[in-house]
């Protein structure tokens, strides 16, 4: 049976759900960065595949993805360095410790 | 015959992007979880050359299982705080968070299956070709404007890690 729409579109959901699981339940900020990143990829495999599937003439999904992506980088590396800058000024990145805006 | 195997490939590709995304999230060790998230961006990458998007394969090798890996992979060695491996704890709300996800999963799932979809589909045989036209003349706004995103968090990211006062 022919791969469509559908396939990719599962597999995008549940791609998505084991993400937003990661970012949910834990408790360390570089694990909950790694989360979104799955999200994203789960976003963009969409992208692609309503591009692939169904009848567009251009290449305006698979553009889109390009710039998700370029999105999707900026954020981690903002994200590392605020990983990095709280680990520094108080000694711990669980997120659940993080309670108090006056550092 | 070659359907078949577009199709086997398909699932065994699906199969690596839920396994190794599955052990990101499970894993106990931090630096473990960042291997299977590079492993699982890889399958990504093929996930996208499957689906003729070449241009896109290659950048999802290049920049998340390149850059974003390391990127991680160095933010978990700047915030170890004891000896042995970093570990990578669930919180409180484990429980509350399954049920969600499988909630959303269902629901995601049913409008999916139940959505009729337009059949049809679109190749590009020269996919760098017809995207730096599209870039460069109908979406040059977009374009300036990530290039723009991507300078602001460059210095963003510096003057953060920097710290003010410092050096």
């Amino acid at each position: 049976m022919t791969i469509g729409l559908n396939h990719c579109l599962l597999l995008a959901a549940m791609l998505f759900a084991i993400g937003l699981y990661g970012v949910l339940s834990k408790r360390n900020i570089i694990a909950i960065l790694m989360g979104v990143e799955l999200m994203l990829n789960a976003v963009n495999i969409n992208f692609v595949a309503f591009n692939r599937f169904t009848p567009v003439s251009d290449l305006t999904g698979q553009l889109m993805t390009v710039f998700a992506i370029t999105v999707g980088v900026a954020e981690v590396a903002i994200g590392v360095a605020l990983a990095y800058r709280i680990y520094n000024d108080r000694q711990t990145i669980n997120v659940d410790e993080l309670d108090n805006m006056k550092g | 015959m070659n359907e078949m195997l577009s199709t086997l490939v398909f699932y065994v590709v699906a199969m690596a992007i839920l396994a190794t995304g599955m052990g990101v999230v499970m894993s106990n060790n931090l630096v473990h979880s960042a291997l299977l998230m590079t492993a699982c961006f890889i399958s990504v990458g093929i996930l996208f050359i499957w689906l003729n998007a070449d241009f896109l394969g290659a950048m999802e090798f290049m920049l998340y299982s390149g850059g974003v890996a390391i990127l991680v992979v160095m933010g978990v060695m700047l915030t170890k705080r004891q000896d042995g491996p970093p570990g990578n704890p669930f919180n409180h709300r484990k429980i509350s968070a399954i049920g969600l996800v499988v909630l959303f999963a269902l629901v995601m799932g049913t409008v999916i299956v139940s959505t009729p979809v337009s059949s049809g589909g679109y190749i590009s045989l020269d996919t760098v070709d017809a995207l730096a036209g599209m870039m460069l003349n109908t979406y040059i706004l977009p374009f300036e404007i990530a290039a723009t995103l991507l300078l602001a968090a460059l210095l963003g990211a510096i003057i953060l890690a920097k710290g003010d006062g410092e050096a």
